[in-house]
């Protein structure tokens, strides 16, 4: 996985090793920005195949996660061909054809011709629960009905990744029928890997001051504790600025890329003024 | 080490996760069966993962089981220092059974969950009880909670439920008309003028109201001991009766204890309530909502009710209360607080913790007897 530019360590390589031999979707958990979504890119890229997003919110159903007739383009057919002397029948079967099927996600992830897409579900907890159910019921055959068409069955059914932020418990029978994998925020030493890796031109002792940085602000109580992410938008505009260390004007100037939130600004700040940024900036190589 | 007894050492180990709670299915078992071959089994941590991988469903599972795994597969003896993470397979049941050690503090909280099953028990196999008579019940309905005896459990418990149940009915039908249209449904307006030939009639898509959820928060510290029995007894019928509630427990700490409460009898639930720690304890209202806000905080959305019941005794920060309270209050549709106290028309909320989350909630009521139970239906919909 090193080589599809993802910094990972053993439990994520296991758990998409196991997706793969299993054939069995995986579901991940774990805090905004630590790279869930970015694992089924990865994937896809390994596996040298499509990655297809079905991207959930509320209200989802599923017309717009499997298959929409084409309205407009059979209406205008219709009034098109309205001078021709063909029955109705044909005229039926004709606007209801492969031309006139809008591809929505699910279908578009099981009609894949020549191997294995890579599906990814991204923030599950977002959609209802009753398309949580009909996620789990496509899941199981592999196969969907279009009553115009007829049944299409997947020949080759897709590798399927799911996310979820936990802004909802997703129900139990979907969870015991996924695999599971939990990413926490990253150790120092991968963290700082991380940036090494995606952010090119960074200063080394600068990668390592950023990630000691991100690792003692985590532990600080938050309201949006920073991710991944955050480190990496942080780290690129350091570098864009030249910067080869942190020092307290620099912080103060950059430190929007982290805290997103009015309240936590004010609780670093506070922070700082009793215990020093030294507690977040270590001396060190 | 033969195949096979690597196999059914993975069976038992499964029942073994069961026995403790983990829900493990027979198609996991049987990948995780199917796994062998395709990881390095003489890998200890890569082991770990995969079967991790395949059994575990959620974050809070992963103590449970790696406590289990550290129990029954034991790493090989140091004496075949070649291979030193190599896994050993078990022959029966591990020598220390794991669990959550004992605290010396929790024999006291025991005693009290323990007097309460106990009763349970009684009420169960012990002789029928005389059923009280209408005008009873109605003396039942607004006695207080804490001046209930045992023998009056039995028909407390079952009016609870009723009430409960009666409570999430009315939550779940609940629907309020709109006149508003939504945008047009091609898919279903081309089907209904499909004969026309023309469009004469259109089909408009109305948003579906996301129904609500109940977050309930309950104080089992010492000082509510008397309340909590029956309010649990209430959780737990409540949660039975309508999907959508998540329960935490808190007194020092906070405890998620919807799992707990789903299915089973009351009875098995109270045995599992038993091993959560702090129950009984002191209070930190301030310092709970904190940890829920910062664990469960993306749960609250506009459809959310969030119902705290406390008698406000807090030993922790009032500042620190006010502050969480507000961020609740920022993100959820209601706040509720019920005070078993507020029932003595002598009691006002003076104390510091009650004091400073009053501004902060949307309704203040009582809940220190069946009355003030079922007049809860009013506030619970949105």
């Amino acid at each position: 996985m090193e080589a599809a530019e993802y910094v990972t360590d053993a439990p994520v390589a296991t758990a998409v090793h196991l997706a793969m031999t299993l054939r069995k979707p995986l579901l991940i958990e774990g805090h905004a920005g630590v790279g869930k979504t970015e694992a089924a890119k990865v994937m896809a890229r390994m596996l040298g195949t499509n990655l297809i997003r079905l991207q959930c919110y509320e209200g989802l159903d599923a017309a717009m996660a499997l298959y929409e007739w084409n309205y407009q383009k059979q209406l205008l057919h219709i009034k098109l061909s309205e001078g021709s002397n063909r029955s109705v029948d044909e005229k039926e079967h004709e606007i209801f054809s492969e031309p006139f099927l809008l591809r929505r996600p699910l279908l578009q992830a099981i009609t894949q011709e020549d191997r294995s897409p890579v599906l990814l579900v991204d923030e599950t907890d977002r959609c209802d629960e009753e398309f949580e159910a009909f996620l789990l019921e496509v899941f199981a055959e592999w196969q969907i009905t279009i009553p115009e068409i007829g049944t299409i069955k997947a020949t080759h059914p897709p590798h399927v990744i799911l996310t979820s932020n936990r802004t909802r418990e997703l129900s139990d029978a979907l969870r015991r029928r996924c695999l599971y994998l939990w990413i926490d925020y990253p150790t120092f030493e991968k963290e700082v890997r991380i940036v090494e890796r995606k952010v090119p031109g960074v200063n080394a002792r600068l990668a390592r001051q950023v990630a000691r940085f991100m690792e003692t602000l985590r532990t600080v109580r938050l309201a949006k504790v920073p991710g991944v992410a955050e480190t990496l938008d942080w780290a690129q505009a350091l570098t864009a600025l030249h910067a080869d260390h942190l020092d307290e004007a620099l912080v103060a100037e950059t430190l929007g890329c982290v805290l997103k939130d009015a309240d936590d600004l004010k609780r670093f700040k506070a922070e700082v003024s009793t215990a020093g940024l030294s507690k977040f900036v270590a001396l060190e190589g | 080490m033969p195949a096979r007894d690597l196999q059914r050492a993975v069976v038992r180990f499964g029942g073994l996760l069961r026995r403790h709670g983990l829900p493990v299915t027979v198609g996991e078992l049987s990948d995780a069966v199917r796994v062998l071959d395709h990881i390095d089994i003489a890998d200890r941590d890569e082991f770990y993962t995969a079967l991790r991988t395949i059994l575990v469903a959620r974050l809070e599972e992963i103590p449970i089981f790696e406590r289990c795994f550290n129990a029954f597969w034991r790493p090989e003896p140091a004496a075949d220092p070649v291979m030193p993470g190599l896994i050993t397979i078990p022959d029966g049941e591990p020598a220390t059974p794991p669990g959550t050690p004992k605290v010396a503090g929790q024999r006291r909280d025991d005693v009290a969950l323990d007097s309460w099953m106990s009763e349970d028990e009684d009420g169960e196999t012990g002789a029928p009880l005389a059923v009280p008579a209408v005008s009873d019940r109605e003396a039942l309905m607004a006695q207080d909670f804490s001046t209930f005896g045992s023998e009056q459990l039995d028909e407390i418990v079952r009016l609870t439920i009723q009430i409960a149940k009666r409570l999430a009915r009315r939550i779940s039908r609940r629907r309020r008309p709109s006149r508003r249209r939504g945008p047009v449904d091609l898919r279903r307006t081309i089907r209904a003028n499909l004969t026309r030939g023309e469009i004469i009639e259109l089909k408009h898509r109305r948003r579906k109201r996301k129904k609500v959820r109940l977050i309930l928060l309950c104080d089992v510290s010492g000082s509510m001991d008397l309340y909590s029995r029956f309010l649990l007894q209430f959780l737990y019928a409540l949660q039975n009766a309508f999907g959508r509630v998540d329960t935490f427990t808190f007194s020092t700490r906070l405890t998620r204890i919807t799992e707990h409460l789903r299915g089973r009898s009351y009875r098995q639930v109270l045995r599992a309530l038993r091993d959560i720690r702090d129950w009984s304890g002191g209070t930190r209202i301030g310092e709970s909502m904190a940890e829920f806000n910062a664990q469960w905080g993306r749960w609250l959305d506009r459809r959310t009710i969030v119902i705290i019941l406390s008698d406000g005794w807090d030993c922790g920060e009032p500042d620190l209360l006010a502050t969480e309270l507000l961020r609740i209050r920022r993100r959820a549709a209601r706040v509720i607080w019920l005070n078993p106290l507020l029932g003595n028309p002598s009691y006002e909320p003076l104390t510091r913790g009650m004091a400073a989350a009053l501004p902060f909630l949307d309704h203040f009521a009582a809940a220190h007897n069946l009355d003030s139970l079922r007049a809860l239906a009013g506030t619970l919909t949105l």
